[in-house]
């Protein structure tokens, strides 16, 4: 099968493309989001989606002129729209005349033949055994690049040298693209962690801004869309701590191997202000708002999607959460609109409060 | 115990429950006071006290509470999460109270009882039953009181979907008469959430003013609910809101029978109605004959512009009926 799959940050091109072509399909991955990708979504998406699903269906559209014929996409079943959006793009591309296949992966309802059907068609004639190996594989590529990701947000505010932690990210990153053993993906993650750390160590003592970045899963993650954010605030000499990441994500999805713990951990720490799950990520945003509070961080930006149903919700509470804690919170909404300066001012500005803030704090203190 | 009020607002749900959560309050003897229809004030008090980003009928929700607050000692907010088997509301009714618990301040106590029959299948019950509790220890009188109001909204629901037999009855009779009146007897079927479609402030009395031009109005209530299971099959992946799943439903029960036309009322920022609105989109391409329009409202909707887009709508069926009787 010629597969194609949506872009998402480092995700889909390295262990995405890993699990599939082990699998024995040719995998023709959409070329990395850009405007283009970004205008042919908006010309074909409803106005009043959510980006994600405009860029995930300029993705397509890109993939399929490409030759792809199959598309892999995850599903579910709600309340976030996000369940449905497989299903209203294979009807948007259907009515565009491209011929394709939809392959959603998601719990089955009512439709277990189709559900093995896929599984079938994806095992490809390969053994249980290989078929798990290259699971094995990507799942151990997916927890790598999450965590050189994460621990490039240490280094970046710490560097000397503008970009050398990107560099050393790049690196790592295709290291591992490159390479189909467990071991090996190990040893060049010791190595990149221990590069990060020469750039810790000489600015070990620097007291950084720390700032927690939550929101909705696809802007918090996909650095075209977010412009970014990450970086720039790396580069404004701040910490960032993620929020949103993939691999409990994937294991929630999976539901073997569910971390039930930290999951408990945050919907506690949301209770309080917002007992009910309100689909997508919008409890989890409250409670890592409260736990980076009560972690004495400095503040927290989330990052979500023009009309995202459970991120409102979150939005709307997370102002009370920010007076009651006296912890600052900045939202921004991104659109198709959100232009890249307008986005620098509200980071500096805010990470310019925040730094005010902690002056203020250590001065009572003295 | 005196006679609580209890303040119910006229607005999202209301419209979908209002027999059942009014004859359930008054039946335990409380006092329930209404926020009434929709006015400019109150659309005003909502969209200062409302995020800006939040959809319009959840803006017009906060004006309500903010219009209800100082005149009642409870406010009712139920917290409708799930009444079928794995179909949701929309997420912003899933955390409806706590938003509007975190954006007003000096709000009388809320009755938020949660609504989610995924915990148990008498959920919905239960639930009505514990807020009960707060009213009396009689329990007789709680399920009393219960029983009555359902049966009041079954009633309510059945009245809806007869006055549909009844019109098309009339729509066929009518047919045999002559091609010259074809105006009088146009169906149109008004689609969309109900806090849109009976909100006459909101949808700046779209009903009246198509009935003044003789238009026989259809809406989803009129629809038989296993009309809309049946239509449903049509989809390849099933919908997971209540909502979306009557006014898809409807919207194509009304295609198959040929209306007119339909109009689908949606709002700014509806999330649902974003897709659901392609959905039907897409479907209605399948029926020519079938015409198809979307008016979006929110607070900058202006009455002249809508006027206009009616007018012009119904100008077109009625050309294209006098005119192309063989379009394909």
């Amino acid at each position: 099968m010629k597969v194609t799959m949506p872009n998402l940050g480092n995700l889909t091109s390295i262990a995405g493309k890993a699990l599939l072509s082990n699998l024995g399909h040719e995998v023709i991955l959409p070329p990395p989001n850009t405007k283009r990708t970004l205008d042919l979504g908006v010309r074909y998406a409803p106005e009043y989606c959510c980006l994600p699903l405009k860029i995930v269906l300029g993705n397509f559209i890109e993939a399929l002129e490409r030759g792809a014929e199959t598309i892999i996409m995850v599903g579910g079943w709600g309340p976030c729209r996000f369940g449905y959006y497989a299903e209203i793009q294979r009807i948007i591309l259907k009515s565009l005349g491209y011929k394709f296949e939809m392959i959603s992966v998601e719990a089955p309802r009512g439709n277990l033949l189709q559900m093995l059907n896929y599984i079938n068609r994806l095992r490809n004639k390969k053994s249980f055994p290989s078929f798990m190996g290259a699971f094995k594989l990507a799942w151990a590529k997916v927890v790598a690049i999450e965590e050189l990701e994460k621990e490039a947000l240490k280094a970046r505010p710490r560097e000397n040298i503008r970009r050398e932690t990107s560099k050393i990210l790049k690196k790592g990153l295709s290291l591992i693209d490159n390479t189909n053993s467990i071991e090996e993906i190990e040893k060049i993650k010791q190595k990149i962690l221990s590069d990060y750390n020469r750039i810790i160590k000489a600015n070990k003592n620097k007291d950084l801004i720390k700032i927690k970045l939550v929101g909705e899963f696809y802007v918090a993650l996909e650095p075209f869309v977010n412009h970014h954010i990450e970086e720039k605030l790396g580069y404004l000499g701040v910490e960032v701590e993620r929020g949103v990441s993939v691999v409990p994500w994937i294991s929630s999805f999976l539901k073997f191997f569910r971390d039930n713990k930290l999951q408990d951990i945050i919907e506690n720490a949301a209770e309080p202000y917002l007992p009910q799950s309100v689909g997508g990520e919008g409890q989890s945003t409250i409670g890592h708002i409260v736990l980076a509070s009560e972690k004495g961080m400095d503040g927290a930006i989330q990052v979500i999607p023009f009309t995202c149903m459970p991120e409102i919700v979150a939005e709307t509470i997370s102002k009370k959460v920010s007076e009651d804690l006296d912890f600052p919170v900045l939202t921004l909404i991104y659109d198709e609109q959100t232009g890249e300066e307008g986005l620098v001012t509200r980071l500096d500005a805010f990470v310019d409060l925040l730094e005010m803030k902690k002056i203020k704090r250590h001065l009572v203190k003295i | 115990m005196g006679n609580l009020k209890i303040g119910i607002p006229q607005a999202l749900l209301y419209y979908e429950y209002f027999p059942l959560w009014k004859n359930f309050l008054e039946g335990l003897g409380a006092e329930v006071i209404i926020s009434g229809p929709t006015t400019k004030e109150i659309l005003d008090l909502g969209v200062k006290s409302a995020i800006s980003e939040i959809c319009f009928p959840v803006k017009v929700f906060y004006g309500h509470v903010m219009s209800l607050k100082d005149r009642v000692d409870y406010l009712f907010i139920p917290r409708m999460v799930c009444v079928e088997k794995g179909v949701y509301f929309c997420p912003k009714f899933l955390g409806l109270p706590d938003m509007i618990k975190s954006s007003l301040s000096s709000l009388p106590p809320l009755i938020e009882p949660t609504i989610d029959i995924r915990k148990s299948a008498t959920n919905f019950k239960n639930s009505f039953l514990a807020v009960g509790k707060l009213f009396t220890n009689n329990s007789k009188k709680i399920y009393q009181s219960f029983y009555e109001a359902q049966r009041n909204l079954k009633l309510y629901l059945k009245s809806k979907e007869n006055e549909l037999d009844q019109k098309i009855i009339s729509q066929q009779y009518n047919n045999k008469f002559s091609q010259g009146d074809l105006e009088d007897f146009l169906n149109i079927a008004l689609l969309g959430h109900s806090y849109l479609i009976y909100d006459y402030f909101i949808n700046l009395n779209l009903i009246s003013k198509l009935k003044k031009v003789k238009v026989n109005v259809l809406t989803a209530e009129m629809v038989k609910k296993r009309d809309i299971k049946r239509q449903l099959k049509k989809l390849y992946k099933p919908l997971f809101w209540t909502l979306s799943k009557k006014a898809v439903g409807s919207a194509f029960y009304f295609l198959e029978k040929k209306v007119d036309g339909i109009i689908h009322l949606t709002s700014f920022e509806c999330g649902e109605d974003s897709l659901i609105g392609e959905i039907i989109h897409q479907e209605s391409q399948k029926y020519p004959s079938v015409a198809y329009t979307e008016f979006v409202f929110d607070e900058h909707t202006g009455e002249i512009g809508i006027d206009t887009r009616t007018e012009a709508f119904l100008d077109m069926i009625v050309r294209r009926k006098r005119y192309e009787s063989n379009y394909a």
